[in-house]
């Protein structure tokens, strides 16, 4: 990356609203794994893997991954977070491969929320 | 390989005192490089017995004594061999009569060590732990930080196998 | 060609192939080959259907039925079932979510809902190894704004005013402390970011770091801007080798950004910064420790003055900020120290991140603006206590801090409230304890953890901490002497002063705040032994027995049931409880609630196996035993305190009446315990008992009118006083003294007294009650009602986790049709001829916690309502009467109108002759509690002649040896607790017999084979 400037920062910060917006064509469905201590130890990784491996065996080249770290309810972790295009993003608590495996298959690619496994849909607020 | 180094070789392998020139040589003369010179060289020795600190203290040029000092005073390191893996039996009340006890023997045999040694292959550290208040769980062993709960003897060659 | 009648199609996705689809697969087959199915039914193995979680699953077609989670075992019944006999297997069956479920927002949920995010406001949103997300939400525009538009005096101006202090737990005002670092004189100054949290159940730093670096490195530029600094460390544990990893990628991508290093944005502005691992030592979190760590040598705190602001690191001015505080550094640049200071307190501005972890039930990171009481951190952003268990305290600070109690639930958590209450702020870990932890035991946990980190520089930390240590685990081994707590304090108070560190400083803390608040458990290991949370299990054998109020030896009994050795086990039931068969039908079982096995399923069902013995085993046979002393004992009032206390002085060999007003025996088991609970000739047989041993009992003898005190003198040495509690508290509200307005114990004594006339209409409640109250009397008397034809509400001025009636008596009355009704207070009765017509109530709403850590009702205004009513039975609680005593025998009455004691024996009256207990002492209390104070009043009567004769004291003969045998399975398998079974609730509704069956002698043995057996000593 090349040095920023003060101008740069601004540019970033609108080139990245773009992209986090999923406005950016082939990008369909962002789904973000919650990949904190926490989460890894109880089974993140093992969430990610599956998930990757589906995107693959799939083709589903409009599903985008991404990791972050804690969103603070350790105790529901592993946490997964699918937001698909022009709707609310919906949190998963508790995933397991399986669970990854059947949200990928019946909301990623059908639409069917799971809602056994949902915590919550939506964002906090920032004040 | 310089003569001084014969000590080492006793212990180490070439490769790893080679390893320990080049640590010390790249933080040599930075200030305060004493602690990351030493968690480096555990790394790649997995302990720091007299030998390497006098090494350490030649090569930083710092007398014997500061080097032990901050060895012994921080817990992340230290000066006899430990196994790659820490395994740890709870001898907590429960534990102990739902078979703990028989658990250490098994483990001893399988080791070949007796408890707070280390396998001859540096594989396994075996300790034993107060209660760890998983007694529903009992028997328990902690692997590193796996908890492993109602182990029979008879699985417990089944449980290390995971961990090489 | 071949007609095949069904297909089972079987999943083979990987989902379902690692969850066990080929085994199933594999038994599948052969199941169908035992049935010789193989020709009409194929096996056929597909992709994935999508429902990885519910796997292995298989459809049947042609029905297209799907089966879900299915195992090997499962085979051989569902083709038995569902391929044979075309039935379909209901507990495999598939069933389709309920679609209408409704989906909560984040904003639903109390654990998001009640948070303010400013340090974290990242989380969960950004990548954190990727600078973009973060510059895209705001990041480093506060940094560009200090780089270029403010002096470094602005910056120190705007932290000041912000408000923030520091997070690491002291408190010093951040901009106060880069303000004298500003000012020292220096061409090399350093900023330092402490990152080594070493607090048990602190992950707060971690976890920011983990989420969010770049706000970390963003504030230490700030800093550096501010002080005048071009280079700094962040000092992190080698135990986060995540953080680590982040960091770096961090640093590595914002020096490639120019955003850290040489001419930061262009501005001419340098700073660099490194990474220096902790080698783990806790001490090295205090500043002068962790700049001597740097330093690369052993980390030992430095005397202060000179402060770091002087001479830090290498002797040069330093700063060193905690990772919350840096993080929040950048915002307040960027939105105005007036925005940052909006929210808080007067004097604790901002928010504070908490690690809210221990007996909670979500555990996780939090945060709130400094301020947020605790009983909302605890109970709704924390979602309470797992398992229906009572708070005890919060622990803040770690090691340097302390317990907050249950009173204090509405304090505002901030600096200044805390230290006043005895913690400290700390970085921030919150450990919620539930009622199963021991103060003394937490005390001497923590100290044990100083101890250990303890440097070792000074002699107060590193000796005093030890002996301590000593003093604190002697106590918890039941080696305490007196003495020991004012040898404690003293000590405290020297290490607190003369300790070099903070370390050493806040190293008392822990023993000086739980013996502020648990002081009285401290004197109960040190003087009875006893630990009430079952803990210091040194003390005991087990955790149950330890908690029941006679100790009952609990794993005895259980062991012999499992060794099919009924009698024994009534043996050793007899041995301390003379009314087994009571205690196993309505005992409340405290030592249910402590049983180990509760901690891996469902505790052992402990009052059911007591009751089972008692349904299956021989009585064993009692005797008289003859009268051997001289010393006559009266008993007034023949209930479970009276009858124990006449049974064990007649088995001492004195002679004991005992007197009862009413005309049967048994207090409160045959006047307030309806019979459904607790039949009339069970209680009759233990009473009759007894009777056996040569006691006699006078029915239809009140005290002080049938036979005055001058006579019961005269004729007896020594009076037991157990009149128990049986008046109703009065509602205080208008129209109380109407008719059919009945006390809730008032109403089942004349029940009792009066059955048949209840029973054939002649007296009658009508057809609609209420019973106001939220206790067991009140499910008594609503449950009566019901059984005689009303129709019965129950309302209670709280929730309904908040009525201190038994659960499982809740649960009968509702499942019997009682309707509860919550909130609702009752504020005056209208009746027309003198008889009650209705009630007026208030609903309530609930406000601030009380001392027993529930919520606080509150009327609302304006929710008046009135029900139309029959009657109305008011049971919100009882106390003793105490109108039948002779005030001039200066036996003491407190304000609670119960017999003060206490007096020389521990229910010893302040007239030597009298001696008191059970309810009339206590106030309403347990049957088992009464069952206690009946022992003790027998040991303190016995031990009062024998003094007074100037005899030896009374040695217990020894008890009938009985071996107990020790069967431990090898292997604990999870399995609830065996339910009781019961009549059915359409039945019970007009019967008054005994609604819980008992178990049956296969199922005792199998919960009997439940028992972790914690009293086996090795």
């Amino acid at each position: 990356m090349a040095k920023l400037t003060i101008d740069d920062l601004k540019k970033i910060k609108e080139k990245v609203h773009k992209e986090m917006s999923l406005r950016d064509g082939d990008r369909r469905v962002k789904v973000t794994v919650h990949m904190g201590t926490c989460g890894i130890a109880s089974g993140a990784k093992e969430v990610m893997d599956s998930l990757l491996q589906e995107i693959e065996a799939a083709g589903a080249n409009d599903v985008f991954v991404t990791t972050s770290g804690c969103m603070g309810l350790c105790s529901r972790e592993p946490l997964v977070t699918v937001e698909i295009i022009n709707q609310e993003p919906i949190k998963y608590e508790y995933m397991n491969p399986n669970k990854m495996r059947q949200v990928f298959k019946r909301h990623i690619l059908q639409g069917e929320i799971q809602t056994p496994f949902v915590l919550a849909k939506g964002s906090e607020v920032i004040k | 390989m310089k003569a001084e180094d014969t000590e080492l070789l006793k212990e180490f392998t070439p490769d790893q005192v080679k390893k320990l020139n080049e640590i010390i040589k790249k933080h040599k003369g930075k200030p305060g490089s004493l602690i990351p010179v030493l968690e480096e060289a555990q790394v790649c020795l997995e302990y720091l017995p007299v030998s390497v600190q006098k090494k350490i203290a030649a090569g930083l040029n710092l007398p014997l004594s500061r080097v032990y000092g901050v060895v012994t005073f921080y817990s992340f390191f230290t000066m006899t061999p430990r196994g790659k893996h820490t395994v740890r039996v709870c001898l907590g009340t429960a534990c102990y009569v739902r078979g703990g006890k028989a658990l250490t023997e098994t483990l001893q045999k399988e080791f070949g060590v007796k408890e707070g040694e280390t396998t001859p292959d540096r594989m396994f550290t075996l300790e034993s732990v107060r209660c760890l208040g998983a007694c529903g769980l009992g028997p328990v062993v902690v692997i590193d930080e796996d908890v492993h709960g109602r182990v029979k003897p008879a699985k417990i060659r089944e449980i290390l196998a995971q961990y090489n | 060609m071949k007609v095949l009648r069904a297909h089972l199609l079987i999943c083979g996705g990987t989902g379902c192939q690692a969850s066990g689809s080929p085994a199933v697969k594999k038994a599948l087959l052969e199941a169908l080959d035992k049935k010789k199915l193989t020709e009409e039914i194929k096996v056929v193995e597909t992709g994935c259907n999508g429902f990885c979680a519910l796997g292995p699953i298989m459809v049947v077609y042609p029905e297209g039925v799907i089966y879900i989670n299915l195992k090997a075992d499962d085979m051989p019944e569902l083709v038995e079932e569902h391929l044979i006999k075309g039935r379909i297997v209901q507990r495999l069956l598939y069933r389709e979510p309920t679609t209408d479920q409704i989906i909560p927002t984040m904003q639903d949920i109390p654990f998001f809902a009640h948070q303010e995010l400013r340090v974290l406001k990242n989380r969960g949103l950004i990548d954190p190894e990727k600078i973009e997300e973060y510059i895209a939400r705001d990041g480093y525009a506060g940094m560009a704004k200090a780089l270029t538009e403010m002096t470094p005096e602005q910056i120190v101006q705007e932290v000041l005013d912000s408000g923030l202090r520091g997070r690491g737990g002291a408190g010093f005002p951040t901009g106060l402390k880069w303000k004298f670092a500003s000012q020292s004189k220096s061409d090399v100054k350093y900023v330092l970011c402490n990152a080594d949290e070493g607090d048990p159940g602190a992950f707060m730093d971690r976890s920011v770091l983990e989420a969010d670096p770049h706000a970390v490195l963003e504030g230490m530029v700030i800093a550096a801007k501010a002080i005048g600094s071009s280079s700094g460390y962040i000092y992190c544990r080698a135990e986060y080798p995540l953080a680590i990893h982040r960091l770096n990628v961090a640093i590595d991508q914002a020096k490639q950004a120019g955003l850290l290093g040489k001419d930061i944005l262009g501005t001419g502005f340098n700073f660099d910064l490194e990474i220096y691992q902790g080698a783990g030592a806790f001490v090295c979190g205090e500043e002068t420790a962790l700049m001597t760590s740097i330093e690369g040598k052993r980390g030992m705190p430095r005397p202060r003055p000179p402060f770091p602001a002087v001479a830090g690191l290498w002797q040069k001015p330093s700063i060193l900020n905690n990772v919350e505080t840096l993080a929040n550094v950048g915002q307040i640049i960027l939105r105005g120290s007036k925005w940052y200071s909006s929210v808080g307190t007067e004097k604790s501005k901002g928010t504070k991140v908490f690690a809210l972890t221990g007996d909670v039930n979500n555990v996780g990171l939090v945060e709130v603006p400094m301020g947020t009481k605790l009983g909302t951190i605890v109970y709704d952003i924390g979602g309470g206590i797992p398992k229906g268990k009572k708070f005890k305290a919060a622990q803040l600070g770690g090691p340097s801090g302390g317990m907050i109690p249950i009173q204090h639930l509405n304090a505002p958590v901030d600096y200044e409230k805390v230290m006043e209450l005895g913690a400290i702020m700390g970085s921030g870990g919150l450990i919620v304890m539930n009622e199963d932890k021991c103060a003394v035991d937490m005390a001497r946990f923590f100290m044990d953890f100083c101890q250990d980190e303890s440097c070792g520089k000074c002699t107060p930390c590193r000796e005093g901490t030890k002996r301590m240590l000593e003093i604190l685990t002697n106590i918890t081994k039941g080696q305490g002497k007196e003495g020991d707590i004012e040898l404690l304090e003293e000590m405290a108070g020297v290490i607190k002063n003369a300790a070099l560190c903070g370390l050493g400083q806040t190293a008392p803390n822990p023993v000086l705040s739980t013996l502020r608040y648990f002081r009285k458990e401290y004197e109960d290991h040190i003087r009875n032994h006893r630990c009430s949370a079952a803990v210091c299990s040194a003390m005991f054998k087990s955790p149950c027995q330890h908690t029941c109020p006679i100790e009952m030896d609990i794993p005895a009994y259980i062991a012999l049931i499992r060794a099919g050795r009924f009698e024994d086990a009534y043996k050793i039931l007899l041995q301390t409880n003379p009314f087994p068969s009571v205690c196993g039908r309505v005992c409340d079982h405290k030592c249910q609630t402590k049983c180990r096995r509760g901690n891996m399923d469902e505790p052992i069902a402990i009052k059911f196996l007591k009751r089972f013995i008692t349904d299956n085993a021989p009585r064993p046979k009692i005797g008289p035993v003859e009268v051997s002393r001289k010393e006559k004992i009266a008993v007034i009032g023949a209930g479970p305190a009276g009858l124990t206390a006449a049974r064990d002085l007649a088995q001492r060999g004195y002679k004991v009446t005992v007197f009862e007003e009413l005309p049967k025996a048994g207090g409160m088991l045959a006047w307030g315990i309806p019979s459904y609970r607790l039949p009339r000739n069970i209680l009759e047989g233990e009473i009759d008992d007894v009777r056996a041993l040569g006691v006699e009992i006078k029915l239809n003898t009140r005290v002080g009118k049938d036979i005055t005190f001058a006579k019961l003198e005269k004729e007896f040495d020594y009076v037991y006083l157990a009149t128990g509690a049986h008046k109703s508290q009065k509602m205080g509200v208008p129209g109380e003294d109407l008719k059919n307005v009945f006390g809730g114990v008032e109403f089942l004594r004349d029940f009792n007294a009066d059955e048949e006339k209840w029973m054939k209409g002649k007296k009658s409640l009508g057809k609609k009650v209420v019973v106001i109250g939220g206790g067991n009397s009140a499910i008594d008397a609503a449950r009566v009602a019901l059984r005689l034809g009303s129709e019965v509400t129950i309302l209670y001025r709280r929730l309904k986790q908040d009525m201190p009636a038994a659960e499982e008596e809740i649960k009968a009355a509702e499942e019997e049709g009682i309707k509860i009704d919550l909130l609702v207070a009752p504020l005056k009765i209208d009746g027309t001829k003198g008889k009650v017509s209705s009630i007026t109530c208030q609903r309530m709403k609930l406000g601030d916690f009380d001392n027993s850590g529930r919520k606080r009702p509150v009327a609302v205004e304006g929710s008046e309502f009135t029900l139309d009513v029959d009657a109305v039975i008011a049971a919100i609680g009882q106390v003793p009467d105490m109108s039948f005593l002779d005030a001039k025998k200066g036996v003491g009455v407190n304000k609670w109108d119960c017999f003060e004691v206490g007096k020389v024996y521990k229910s010893g009256t302040a007239n030597p002759r009298y001696f008191a207990g059970g309810d009339a002492a206590t106030g309403p209390d347990t049957v088992i509690a009464a069952i206690g104070a009946g022992h003790q009043a027998a040991d303190d009567i016995d031990a009062a002649i024998r003094q007074a004769n100037g005899e030896p004291a009374y040695e217990k003969p020894a008890k009938e040896k009985i071996d107990v045998p020790l069967e431990i399975d090898e292997e604990t398998v999870e399995a609830p607790q065996m339910a009781m079974p019961e009549m059915h609730h359409d039945a019970r509704k007009t019967s008054f017999v005994e609604v819980e069956l008992g178990f049956k002698p296969e199922d005792a043995i199998k919960e009997a084979c439940r028992c972790l057996r914690c009293d086996a000593s090795v």
